[in-house]
Parts: structure tokens; sequence; C-alpha cells
């Protein structure tokens, strides 16, 4: 039987990879998989949770109040920390525009100035994200402007 | 009552601009400059998150998949063999076996019960040995507590790099943040502010300015600060009050030299904490807001 | 034996009358989830953030520095920069009211907004409470030849995964397209959606190790993006052997898959989106164009009532 599916692989060609990996299922009790297959499998074997996939935390009722307990304290923190923000933000706005307001009174033309839309403005590559640890050159001191042509 | 007496003076103070009297005269109008140099390196964690962190980060490491060594590490190589070599792996199950934490539920050499301990080998491997050396040497971390820190150097932009620094001068004998006077009605704020530190700290120095709106405003009426009460009220004339406007930048490279007779005689570059005493209470609390926490 | 009352869906029948149903038929539309009435397994009902559930993963397993640059300095700078004194709402392209004329318009749908078919959004002006922000970041990644070859969608997932730290889900065929062999429900490659901190984790590594080694790579076009704040870039299948995850593994790596990452943010248009990721570290280049319509969102009322005072103080001032 298996002789005869052999054959008739010899007479039907066939180039789709698909069935060559069904081939190679067809292939696997006699001898190992393919190189092309093998590496299909191991590249499924990664994507799947299959024997990999460690066992469920099993608390007990204490370990779990206190898995409550650490987590509730951590979004009271983070709350309390956003709920600062918000006003500390709102407090901003509130300055600028008293800032403009009086501007706008007190200069009407560098209020129109001040006041154009900033499409277009870009943060500096210089202002970076923060690392948890320094660089080596903490702060570039030899800065030289551009000469203005 | 009060909004519209306001409306009122307002509308006449407006009329008289249009008729060609300047009730603000350009003297009274200047632009203070906040620099603040961003923070290099992360915040500074309280005790409370970092064990919250470590916490989290256990259970993430003990509800990880195992790591799937045969993908990385080709069968038969030097490196699998070196890698295999440096692991701990779990002792099997065996009959006649007494297990005091339970049996062991071993899949691809890793207890499922437990967090798996990935160890690197420590050598790299004979054959790539030059370069690989190179790459596989320690990483050593820079200290996040520099030298400034240590000698409280506060004119130095390397102190607290986890926080950000806001540049203070003393400017007539007072502790603010740069202020300079606006001279001509067709340049911008941002613009005199950035020039007015050019010219006072030298042009040696790259900075980035935020935006062209004033952040905030200050209020001086006959040389003192009128707090955020008062400079509402209409009973003060608005012509007689000198108006600081506060232009927010940031500094990427360079430094603040002070130069000779520019009226600036000591700089530090301070934290938000730090401000409070050498800016005294009534105008630390009309810009507390714009300075950050961290 | 009790008879529980079942509330029936029409009340014609009870009645034995001909007549028609007062009950609204809801149980069309609300969707029932089969897994809550089930007693069969309990964990499975427990939200995926309770520690007791088998989908429990934690998240907060490290400080997010990207986050914290974006409270510490982003955020009130962007305040700043995008604030706008006497600002007012720009009114969005809406859907237009029928003019009546045939009695056929009453109770009729509203026409489609003038020149285009969805209407766009109102566009709020800037307070600190609508402050932009990242939200999430999506990577697709179609692979063309996944029609012939369909092992290499799956290497693309694997790639994905192996980048980003997260479950891909896989991407299949929508179109049917015979003379290029496409049929709807081949797996042609994979997308993931990061957020919080995978998606800063991804960020960083973009931004710090992968698109300044990309020689070619300028920066993102300032023409792209969706008008209401997501922008999106490509990276080609070579850019990808940048990424240190594929770079560390070169062997396992012969090919690699180019991909479309999505920033999403919660910016109500493209240019304050920009201005919100050079924040982030992303280096934009070409020309930009706003709309005209974002550009007048100034109150016009008040210099009327400037010009009215001013002409009322000329007057004043012949007399």
């Amino acid at each position: 039987m298996l002789f005869g599916i052999k054959n008739l692989r010899g007479v039907i060609p066939r180039s789709n990879s698909v069935c060559r990996i069904q081939q190679c299922r067809l292939k696997r009790s006699k001898a190992g998989l393919s190189p092309e297959a093998q590496k299909v499998v191991s590249q499924l074997s990664v994507l799947s949770a299959g024997r990999k996939m460690p066992r469920l935390i099993k608390l007990c009722n204490e370990d779990y109040v206190k898995h409550r307990t650490i987590m509730k304290a951590w979004s009271l923190e983070r709350k309390n920390k956003i709920e600062q923000q918000k006003i500390t933000l709102k407090k901003q706005y509130e300055s600028m525009k008293k800032a403009s307001e009086d501007l706008k009174f007190a200069s009407p033309k560098l209020f129109t100035i001040a006041n154009e839309h900033e499409y277009g403005k870009r943060f500096p590559l210089e202002i970076r994200i923060p690392t948890d640890y320094p660089p080596r050159q903490l702060w570039y001191y030899n800065y030289v402007p551009r000469q203005k042509k | 009552m009060l909004q519209k007496a306001i409306l009122e003076t307002r509308r006449g103070l407006a009329a008289a601009v249009a008729g060609g009297v300047r009730l603000v005269p350009l003297e009274n109008i200047r632009a203070s400059l906040i620099l603040s140099r961003t923070p290099i390196v992360t915040p500074d964690m309280s005790e409370f998150d970092k064990k919250f962190y470590k916490y989290q980060e256990e259970l993430e490491r003990r509800l990880m998949w195992t790591f799937p060594k045969w993908f990385y590490f080709k069968k038969g190589t030097v490196a699998e063999r070196e890698f295999t070599k440096a692991q701990k792996y779990p002792i099997p199950s065996h009959p006649g076996v007494w297990f005091p934490k339970g049996l062991p539920d071993i899949k691809h050499g890793r207890d499922r019960r437990f967090r798996q301990d990935i160890i690197l080998p420590k050598k790299a491997p004979e054959e790539e040995s030059g370069e690989m050396e190179n790459e596989t040497r320690a990483i050593k971390l820079n200290s996040r507590i520099t030298e400034a820190d240590k000698k409280n150097d506060q004119a130095s932009l390397e102190r607290k790099l986890a926080r950000t620094l806001y540049l203070l001068v003393k400017q007539d004998g007072q502790w603010k943040f740069p202020t300079f006077p606006v001279e001509n009605e067709d340049v911008p704020l941002n613009e005199v502010a950035e020039n007015g530190l050019r010219r006072v700290g030298g042009n040696k120095i790259n900075t980035w300015n935020v935006s062209r709106t004033p952040a905030g405003i200050l209020k001086y009426s006959n040389g003192k600060l009128l707090d955020c009460e008062q400079s509402e009220s209409p009973s003060v004339k608005d012509s007689s009050i000198v108006r600081d406007y506060l232009i927010k930048s940031h500094i990427l490279a360079g430094k603040f030299v002070p130069q000779d007779k520019q009226g600036v005689e000591e700089y530090k570059w301070l934290v938000k904490e730090e401000l409070e005493p050498l800016l005294g209470k009534a105008y630390f609390s009309q810009v507390e807001f714009l300075l950050s926490k961290v | 034996m009790s008879l529980a009352f079942i509330r029936p869906f029409s009340s014609s029948v009870i009645a034995q009358k001909v007549g028609c149903a007062m009950v609204k038929p809801v149980h069309h539309t609300i969707k029932i989830e089969k897994r809550l009435l089930s007693p069969r397994f309990p964990d499975l009902k427990l939200d995926p953030s309770d520690i007791r559930s088998p989908k429990f993963r934690p998240r907060l397993t490290q400080q997010d520095r990207v986050l914290d640059h974006y409270y510490n300095t982003l955020e009130s700078d962007l305040l700043l920069i995008q604030y706008r004194h006497d600002q007012i709402d720009v009114e969005g392209n809406k859907r237009r009211k029928w003019d009546m004329s045939s009695p056929y318009h009453l109770n009729r749908p509203l026409r489609k907004p003038r020149g285009q078919i969805v209407p766009s959004p109102t566009i709020k002006t800037r307070t600190w409470k609508n402050i932009p922000r990242l939200e999430n970041i999506t990577i697709n990644c179609f692979v063309k030849e996944a029609k012939i070859k369909p092992e290499l969608a799956i290497a693309a997932t694997l790639q994905l995964q192996q980048i980003t730290g997260c479950k891909p889900s896989p991407v299949y065929a929508k179109a049917n397209v015979p003379t290029w062999k496409l049929r709807p429900g081949m797996r042609m490659g994979a997308r993931v959606s990061l957020s919080g901190s995978d998606a800063s984790q991804f960020l960083t590594t973009l931004t710090e190790i992968v698109l300044p080694r990309i020689r070619e790579f300028r920066g993102i076009s300032n023409r792209s993006g969706d008008r209401y704040g997501n922008i999106a870039f490509g990276l080609r299948p070579e850019d990808i052997k940048v990424f240190p995850e594929i770079e560390n593994n070169q062997d396992s790596w012969p090919k690699t898959f180019g991909m479309d990452i999505t920033l999403h943010t919660s910016a109500q248009t493209d240019a304050d989106a920009r201005i919100l990721l050079s924040g982030l570290g992303f280096p934009f280049t070409g020309g930009e164009r706003v709309p005209k319509t974002l550009l007048n969102d100034l109150k016009i009322e008040d210099e009327n009532v400037n010009d009215v005072v001013t002409k009322n103080s000329e007057t004043r001032a012949e007399a």
C-alpha cells in the first residue's frame, strides 16, 4: 500500500509546499521530516503553547487576599497620581489662558505672533526618552552655534 | 458687577490703544525664561514601587512559557552543548523517591510548577574567540549619582539626573528666572527671551523653545509682586504694572556662562524643591504648577 | 409543581387575538455569552485581570520609561504648543438634511456629507483634558508570496512574535483575485496590536536601535496619516534584520518579512499626532500639509467688538 502511494507521487508532480508537508507526514513513520518541514514544525512549536505552558497559579485564600491588597494599593496610588497630574495641567491651562488674555490687552501685536498656530513644530531629537542608567558622556558642552549665512 | 467694571475699563483701554496712546508702555512688558534641563535617567522609584514591580515580574516569570531552546540552538552545535551544560535541570520523578515539594511535572526539561531559570553560558564558545569576547564583555553601568551630586555643585548641569533642572539667576540682587525687557514690538516674546539668554549667558548654548505662547504671567506694581487676586482686581492701574511673561524652553547642549556686565551675578541649576527658598513664597506659588515634580 | 412565569415576546398569543407584539424582540440583538451561563468552567468566567483566571498575565512588570517621559515632560509641553487663545471648535463635514422638495424625503435617512461618504468629526478646542497621547501600536505583516508558499505566513507570524514579544493573530485574504491566485480564507500573514508596556518596549527598540541603523531611513513622511491622528509607516524586509531579536539569531531567519506599523494616537488631527510622535523620538521628513479648515479656528466676533469700540471712540473724538 505504502509502496503504491509512493509510486503515485512519482507520477503526479506536485510543487505545492502544503503537499510537501503532507508528504512528509506520510513519510514520518519511516524516516525523519524533511528539513523544510522540520523548520515549519519548529516554528509552530515556538508559536504554540502546547507543552510549554506552566501550571496555573493556585493561590490559597490568604495569598489571594494579599494579592488583591497589593493591587488595590497600587491602583489607588496610581489614581492619586493621575488626579494630581490632571489638576496641575488644569492650572497650567488656566495660567496660559490668563497670560494670553493679558498679552492681548497689553500688546495686540505681540499677542498675534504668540497666538499663531504651531503645526509643523517638532521636538528635537536631543530630547531623549530617559534611560535607566546615564550615558558615558553626561552632557555635551562643546556646542558651537551654526554660523548664519 | 465687578466683571462689568473690568469690561468697561478694558473697553476704555482698548479705545485708548486704538487712539494711539499706549496704556501699557513697552518698557513695562518683559519676557522671563523658564529654561529647563529634562531628566536624563528614569525617575527614582519609591520603595513600594520597587517591591510592586518585583512582585509582578516574579509572577510573570512564573507564568512564562518554557524557553524554546531548539529554535535558538541547532542540535549538535557547540553553542547548544554549552547552553545545555549551563542549565540546571530538575530531578525527574522516580518510583520510590519521595519529593518533599510534590511530584515534579517536567516538560521540555522544565518543571511546570515553578519558574524557569535560564542561565547563559559564561564563556563564549572557543571557535569565535577574538570578536566575541568584546561583544560578551560585561556591561558596566554608569552610576546614577554623579560627581556633581556628591559635591552638591549647584551650577552643574550634571546634577540630579533623574530630575528636571531649572535655571535660576541672580538679577538685580534677586534670585529669579532670567528676565529681559521687550525693546521692539516686532520681536516675539520667545525671541526676546532666547536672545536675552544668549546675551547674558554666552552664545555657546543650544536651546529649544517649547512654544511662542507664554505659559504664565507675573505682575509687579512698584517693584512688588502682585498675587493672583490683586492682579485681577481693577483697582490697580494698568499703566504702572510691570508684566513678566513666562516663556518655556529646554536646554539641549552647551553651557550657561555668565557674561561680564550683563547684570547676572550668579546662576544655579535647581530642582523644584530647591527653588522655593530662593524665589520666595509669593513668587514660587505663582510658578509652582509650571514646574515638573520629577 | 410550581410554574415559573415566563415573559412572552408576544402578548397576542395569550389573548388569542390578532395583533402585534408590544415587547421589542431584543433577543436577536442582545448577544448571550453561553460561557457565562454554563456552570461547567467557572475559571473561564473570571476577568483576565483576576489572578485566578487562566488568562491572567501581569502587565506592570517594570517601570514604563516612555510613559514616565510623556507625563513628566511631553504632556505639559504639548499643551503649551497646541494651545490657541480664543480657539473654537471646527465643525466637521456632517450629514445634510433633505430639502423636503419631495414627500419621500419625510423620515428618509439624512443625505451623505458633501464630497464624502462618512461624516468627519468636529475638531474640539485644545484643553487640558484632550492632550494627545499614544494609545497603541498595530503591526500588520501581509506576505504576498504566502499564497504560493503557505509556510511563509507561519514564519511571518513567528517573526512578529519574536520582535514584539506578544502573540500575533493570523491575517486571512479577503479578496478573490483569480489572476493572482488569491482566494478568500488563505492565511497571508499576521497582525498584532500592542498597548501599555509592550508598546513602550517596541517603541523604544524602534526609535533607539532600529531606525537609526537603517541607512535609507530619513524619517516618517509628513504626508502619512489617516487625517484623524493615526500615523503609519512601513519597514522593508531588509530593515527587519536590524531588530536585535532577529540580528542575534540570523541562522533562523534567512528570509524576513516587511511590515506596516500604525501608531494610534488620541490626537484629533495628524498634525497634532506628529508633534507628539516627534517627542517620542520619531523623526519626520518632507513637506507637511495642514487642512485649511484647521487654520481658521479662531473666534472672529471679538474683533468685531473691538472694531465697534474703536469706531465709537472715533466718532466720539470727532464730536
